[in-house]
């Protein structure tokens, strides 16, 4: 089932690269037109899901990325809309569809007894909205770094005349950091009350890896607020240190996800 | 019905000539009015003035080709009052759709000094503005230009044919802007007094920058300069420090030898900065910063030749963009052209709904002789409703096939057609089919025929009388 917004995802992404090279309005249109096509059918699924489950599905690491990939392309496409800007799409996609290839190919896991009630989704639900808001936070940074790099080595093309300023970069890459950094606090903090409530011990271990990661990223954002607001970095270090950021998160997504038995319960 | 274009140049004629017959000056409606009065069109009496610094050309419907442009030609030597022998060997004219594809590409920017500048579409649109006010732009002209909005603005969407920078001042203000965003609210240094600094000020202060502070080794030097500026201030050399810091944009145009600002000079100007980019446009020769400065974070360095390069790559990019707008014109010229043959029929067309329009009008006289045996207010009631409806009758049997002949592009089947409706309702005299068989435009003069459709096709109860309808036709 998951595989046919992953299709639409991957259509999507042809269409942006597509308006990304040649700047037709009426291909531009087309892949807006086709990224809302992928998201609806997404919002279906995930819906099915949910009827299935009796709660929304996010439980497993497999439902988790599939309502994170979700959420980015929502959030995506309400920034598109609002700033008639089409030219962060060519970045995003590709996360999307990597990402989204999971629930694509796997089935998603069976829900355990534990894993409800209202902290618990306070817990996943802050968690999704700072995931989301770290990866937008990544794509800007990035696009950030190439025009910069553009700019600076005097070699204007591609990027130079297609993204917005740089100044619009690094305020639009600070500000998803800013939302990102409280969603994150409070899902950890709604995570640790959560796992207190439930009486499981193994719930609050920092030898559970995913856990310790996520402690990682919150050191490395909050090191990034601080080192915006206290020593004046912008720019490209706070590009750098999104792009770091995120590459944590995703660590925590996938190998921790899949390779080890952390974080389930 | 021809169109002709008549007019001058950049590509024909040097300046001086130029503004001797620049419209502008005296205001496009004069122009208008003035040559509207000696009917240069014959009956048609279209006219628009298209007038720029780089281009004067006039575009008009007319019958007859060869008459009408001397009359263009002396009507400019008498408005302008130049001898004709100073413009004649300048003068360009075409006709027909090569007159439409000239204005097409006009709007497109291809014809321009700089290709792709963007402001002849509105120069363009007003033009025909002027020529609707001064009531000398009928269905051909109107229809001529709304199509070449349509090529300047698919051309501006769809092409980087206006894209990039393409002077040096206009490089730096667009790289600021990609650097900063927006430059309300930004401050402008320029080290040195003279006038390139002055003219790369003044232009960053027309894009909305706050402040322009200009620093120079002699103080006068500076107030003079920032005094013509306008708005700006003037800052002693040893507050160069304090200007830099809330700087945001540094100009340096001094005339020294060596460089004024060294590396070390520029990353302790940085360091109380905290991170905000400073971009320092170096247009100076010899240079005024030294290079290594632009090695600094969050420094951005350009010199005179990276703008002068900047400006090349575009003007490069610009030419690579020709061939995709010019497929555009030829796109929209074909539009326009397929429009132009459907005008063929319209006096079929108008000669079909005559004749409906005549026959109905004949039986609601042979009915209102029966009609006139009832009672009064019965009688007004019915006269009314019968009339209504057979109007609305004749308008829907009329709807198919108006649509159907209009909608012919070949202009061969469209004789065809108009002779064979022609002679199946019988629409005497045969003028249809001589018009349809005009010339490449295939049309007669279209203001007239506007003027007829316009009277004929509500089919105006109130004001026809029996018969009007055939005897009435003006041809």
């Amino acid at each position: 089932m998951n595989l046919v917004p992953f299709a639409l995802y991957v259509v999507a992404f042809v269409a942006y690269g597509w308006h990304f090279a040649r700047r037709t309005p009426v291909i531009g249109r087309t892949a807006t037109t086709l990224l809302v096509a992928a998201a609806l059918a997404h919002t279906f699924i995930i819906g099915m899901e949910t009827m299935e489950a009796g709660q929304v599905p996010v439980g497993g690491a497999t439902s988790f990325i599939s309502m994170f990939v979700w959420l980015l392309a929502v959030a995506y496409l309400y920034t598109e809309v609002t700033t008639d800007e089409r030219a962060m799409g060519v970045f995003i996609l590709p996360l999307l569809i990597a990402l989204q290839a999971i629930p694509a190919l796997k089935a998603p896991e069976v829900h355990s007894a534990v894993l409800r009630g209202p902290l618990f989704g306070i817990h996943v639900s802050s968690l999704l909205f700072a995931y989301a808001s770290f990866a937008l936070a990544c794509v800007i940074g990035i696009t950030y770094m190439l025009l910069f790099k553009e700019i600076k080595t005097k070699h204007l093309g591609v990027f130079y005349t297609r993204l917005p300023s740089l100044q619009v970069l690094d305020q639009m890459n600070q500000r998803a950091i800013v939302v990102g950094w409280v969603f994150l606090t409070i899902g950890l903090v709604a995570g640790l009350v959560f796992a207190i409530q439930a009486h499981v011990p193994s719930m609050l271990s920092f030898e559970d890896p995913k856990i310790f990661v996520a402690l990682i990223c919150w050191a490395v954002y909050s090191f990034e607020l601080f080192a915006a607001r206290r020593i004046g970095w912008a720019g490209r270090r706070t590009a750098y240190l999104s792009a770091l950021g995120f590459a944590i998160v995703l660590l925590n997504f996938v190998p921790i996800s899949y390779l080890t038995s952390s974080h389930k319960f | 019905m021809r169109l002709l274009l008549v007019g001058i140049s950049h590509r024909t004629a040097p300046v001086d000539v130029r503004e001797r017959v620049d419209f502008q000056a005296r205001g496009l409606e004069l122009a208008l009015r003035t040559l509207a009065s000696r009917k240069p069109g014959g009956s048609a009496g279209e006219i628009a003035v298209l007038s720029t610094c780089n281009r004067a050309e006039l575009y008009v419907a007319c019958d007859e080709v060869t008459s009408t442009k001397a009359e263009l030609l002396s009507f400019v030597s008498a408005f302008h009052d130049v001898d004709p022998v100073v413009i004649q060997p300048h003068v360009y004219d075409v006709t027909d759709l090569e007159a439409a594809k000239h204005l097409f590409r006009v709007a497109a920017g291809l014809e321009s000094l700089v290709v792709g500048e963007p402001q002849i579409l509105g120069q363009v649109k007003e033009a025909h503005h002027a020529a609707r006010q001064a009531e000398t732009a009928g269905p051909l002209l109107n229809r001529l230009f709304h199509s070449c909005f349509a090529v300047g603005k698919r051309v501006r969407t769809e092409t980087g044919l206006g894209s990039g920078a393409v002077s040096v001042s206009y490089a730096a203000v667009a790289l600021a802007r990609k650097i900063f965003g927006n430059l309300d609210g930004r401050n402008v240094v320029v080290l040195g007094a003279g006038e390139m600094g002055k003219l790369t000020a003044q232009h960053m202060k027309s894009q909305g920058v706050r402040n322009v502070t200009i620093v120079s080794r002699t103080m006068a030097h500076a107030a003079r300069t920032a005094e013509a500026i306008g708005g700006a201030t003037a800052a002693r050399w040893d507050d160069l420090d304090s200007a830099l810091e809330s700087s945001d944009i540094v100009i340096a145009a001094t005339g020294a030898a060596t460089p004024v600002l060294t590396k070390a000079h520029v990353e302790a100007v940085m360091r109380p900065r905290r991170g905000r980019p400073l971009f320092i446009i170096d247009i100076a020769v010899p240079r005024d910063v030294e290079p290594a400065a632009g090695e600094i974070e969050q420094v951005f360095l350009y010199n005179i030749d990276d703008l002068q390069a900047s400006v090349r790559e575009n003007l490069a990019r610009r030419a690579s963009e020709v061939a995709r707008a010019e497929s555009i014109v030829d796109e929209e010229l074909g539009k326009f052209a397929t429009w132009l043959r459907s005008r063929g029929v319209i006096p079929t067309v108008v000669a079909l709904r005559q004749s409906f329009e005549a026959t109905r009008r004949a039986e609601l006289d042979r009915l209102d002789f029966k009609l006139s045996t009832l009672p009064a207010d019965v009688r007004d009631e019915a006269r009314t409703r019968l009339d209504e409806i057979t109007h609305l009758l004749i308008e829907k049997l009329l709807l198919t096939p108006t649509e159907q002949l209009k909608s012919i592009g070949d202009p061969e089947t469209a004789t065809l057609y108009a002779e064979a409706v022609s002679r199946v309702f019988n629409l005497a005299d045969g003028s249809a089919e001589r018009d349809t068989r005009d010339s490449g435009l295939g049309t007669r003069d279209p203001g007239s025929e506007a003027r007829q459709e316009n009277r004929v096709e509500p089919f105006s109860r109130a004001k026809s009388r029996p018969g009007e309808g055939r005897s009435g036709r003006s041809r």
